[in-house]
């Protein structure tokens, strides 16, 4: 089967974690033919893909046209990584404009700029995995999954339930920290509560997550616009 | 005539080259940006000091810990917090592992293609499968050091203003320590394999670099000692990045900055290899950038499994700091694994009402002009077109620019 990795507008993380995979990424390549991913390679294939994974927001113009070829081109395409599934950082932003006038004064800049925005804003996609950066076994098993032909299934727990599974001591209500870990998307297996750190909500909002609830705890905890900074940091909810 | 050189392949983001031709003479380079703007200063403003080295890890995944650890940096010098000293051996562990993690990538996978001839480290494995599986080995060892100190491989939240998060064990120093030694003889390998690569580029006359050897609290450029304003920084209208220069000079930060204006102190193989190709590295040309990354992989491994056993032997103090102000501004210089990196803050209540930040691939903007334009001097005529740019591309690589960290900061 043949492979393309493509990036937009992102921090590089979710296209360097394919990198990171090891020996994984051998296993990878014995079902996978990776024709095109410019961050680890300088050939540039035109050819027609089995999948395709796209990393980060549609934020130029260039980053549009590479997302439609790779949505053209490619049977299957996945949205890897909370750039590409929620936005991440620079979707939450509130006003592009006037952002980009604080920053970058007067000038146009080489290409026209959009307000950022997840990739499945802009295209249909067959499968979307959240994670700033995502969990590698997560995309590890998906990748095999299609190779045999199985269509892979999304996680819809938030990180509360995996912070439990572990026997974490909840940071939230015993340590009175604030985590987003009750309304964030399962899948990271609570990585930052096992550190004894709330949850930032890397993974975006998880599926039925009661929003005004959350809020009513962190009040407890947290200034109230302090709370809405908290929860707009990855995605806008 | 205009000589396009495409999205350049095998570095971090979005960026291209234009070479200007007129009357067959090359009049001109410009390096373009492309990377959309991601709006960190901004997305920094009202928020508590707290949750921003978190948020400021996102710039980049390849030198995330240099973010968060620049900008614990100037939090803590704002708000007067002082950290423990085996906070920040931690700390400098935790760099010195993310030079580790960085420059194996840039090296095995991204640059080395170039020197064997390949497009990419993929097609290698077959007749080089050796090389590349020690540099995963190393690269793996600099991921889990990331791990240890920073909480994740990429853009962990464990580096806290005031301390961690979560300490290491002594059984997690000591394996470190233990994979660390027994990486050397691998990374040595590699620093023959660059120092035959053919001087190219500009040189790098005016380096610059943090004041100690991985942070600081200020700036060293040629003898001189600075504060970052002290650099001129201009905007450009084809680029999403700055340009910035010293007394009208381009600068040039990165590792061969770091081995020319600091040396290797501690004796060991890595000071054995300065030695040995020291004329190289001090030709100055930015081609080298990658040699000098090389030696100091070595050094890097023989430093982390001394500052474990310091660590091991000295314990650790587990605190998290809290700060004696609410209010305060603070710089924090790093140095990322390609470069000087600077992150500035003013804080109010607890909050950030300013921030700043520059990134190495940012101050580096000029002197890859400049290198590609004396490149397409050197060669333009004597090779195909196509041979010409995958040659200039090179030489964009050695700077193992990381192109998305160099867009969103140019004017606030
Ligand atoms: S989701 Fe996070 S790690 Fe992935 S590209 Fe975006 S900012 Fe980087
Ligand atoms: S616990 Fe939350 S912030 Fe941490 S990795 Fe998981 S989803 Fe991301």
């Amino acid at each position: 089967m043949k492979l393309g990795v493509f990036e937009l507008t992102d921090c590089g993380g979710c296209a360097l974690n394919i990198l990171f995979l090891y020996e994984k990424l051998f296993d990878i390549l014995e079902f996978y033919e990776i024709t095109e991913f410019h961050m680890a390679s300088s050939s540039r294939s035109r050819e027609k893909l089995d999948v395709a994974i796209v990393t980060g927001t549609v934020s130029t113009q260039r980053d549009l046209e590479v997302l439609k070829d790779a949505r053209n081109r490619s049977e299957y395409l996945i949205a890897l990584g909370t750039c590409a599934t929620h936005g991440s950082v620079q979707g939450s932003v509130d006003d592009t404009k006037a952002a980009f006038r604080r920053i970058y004064g007067d000038i146009r800049g080489p290409t026209k700029v959009f307000d950022p925005r997840p990739v499945v804003d802009h295209v249909p996609v067959d499968f979307a995995i959240p994670g700033c950066p995502y969990n590698k076994e997560e995309l590890f098993q998906v990748l095999m999954e299609l190779a045999r032909g199985v269509e892979p299934v999304a996680k819809d727990y938030p990180v509360c339930l995996e912070c439990k599974l572990n026997e974490y001591e909840c940071v939230l209500l015993k340590k009175g920290i604030p985590c987003l870990g009750p309304v964030t998307a399962g899948g990271c297996n609570a990585q930052c509560p096992a550190l004894g750190l709330g949850c930032i909500g890397c993974r975006g909002p998880s599926m039925d997550a009661n929003i005004p609830g959350m809020v009513e705890v962190l009040k407890n905890i947290l200034p109230e616009e302090e709370i809405s900074k908290k929860l707009r940091t990855f995605a806008r909810w | 005539m205009i000589i396009e050189l495409d999205e350049f392949t095998r570095v971090e983001g979005v960026g291209k080259a234009e070479i200007v031709v007129e009357n067959g003479t090359i009049k001109e380079a410009r390096v373009k940006i492309l990377e959309g703007p991601r709006f960190f200063e901004v997305l920094t403003l009202g928020r508590n000091y707290w949750d921003v080295p978190d948020l400021e890890a996102r710039i980049c995944a390849i030198c995330y810990l240099s973010h968060s650890i620049a900008s614990v940096r100037a939090i803590e010098n704002a708000l007067k917090i002082d950290v423990p000293e085996s906070v920040n051996k931690l700390r400098e562990l935790g760099l010195w592992g993310e030079i580790i993690e960085s420059h194996s990538l840039h090296l095995y996978l991204l640059a080395l293609p170039d020197v064997l001839g390949y497009p990419d480290a993929i097609s290698m494995v077959q007749r080089h499968g050796e090389i590349i599986k020690e540099g995963l080995a190393i690269k793996a060892l600099g991921n889990t050091i990331r791990e240890v100190i920073g909480g994740r491989e990429i853009h962990g939240i464990n580096v806290k203003p005031g301390g961690f998060g979560r300490y290491p064990s002594e059984a997690e120093l000591e394996n470190i320590a233990k994979h660390a030694r027994s990486l050397v003889r691998f990374a040595r390998r590699v620093v023959g394999i660059f120092a035959s690569q053919e001087p190219r580029g500009a040189k790098a006359e005016t380096a610059m670099t943090t004041s100690e050897y991985l942070w600081g609290d200020e700036l060293i450029i040629e003898g001189e000692r600075i504060q970052y304003e002290d650099l001129e920084e201009v905007p450009v209208s084809y680029s999403f990045a700055k340009h910035t220069y010293y007394k009208g000079s381009p600068i040039f930060v990165g590792a061969l900055a770091r081995v020319l204006l600091k040396g290797i102190a501690e004796s060991g193989e890595a000071e054995r290899l300065l030695r040995e190709h020291r004329e190289k590295i001090e030709s100055r040309y930015v081609i080298y950038n990658n040699l000098a990354q090389a030696i100091e992989l070595v050094y890097a491994l023989e430093k982390v499994s001394k500052i474990c056993e310091e660590l091991l032997c000295e314990g650790i103090e587990k605190v998290i700091v809290e700060p004696e102000e609410k209010e305060g501004e603070g710089v924090g210089y790093v140095e990322a694994p390609r470069g000087v990196l600077v992150h500035h803050y003013r804080i109010e209540d607890g909050k950030i009402v300013w921030s700043n930040t520059i990134t190495p691939t940012a101050f580096n903007q000029g002197i890859m002009e400049l290198s590609l334009l004396e490149d397409a001097r050197r060669m333009y005529g004597s090779l195909p077109e196509d041979s010409l740019k995958a040659k200039l591309e090179e030489v964009i690589r050695a700077f193992d620019p990381c192109i998305s960290c160099s867009v969103h900061f140019v004017k606030m």
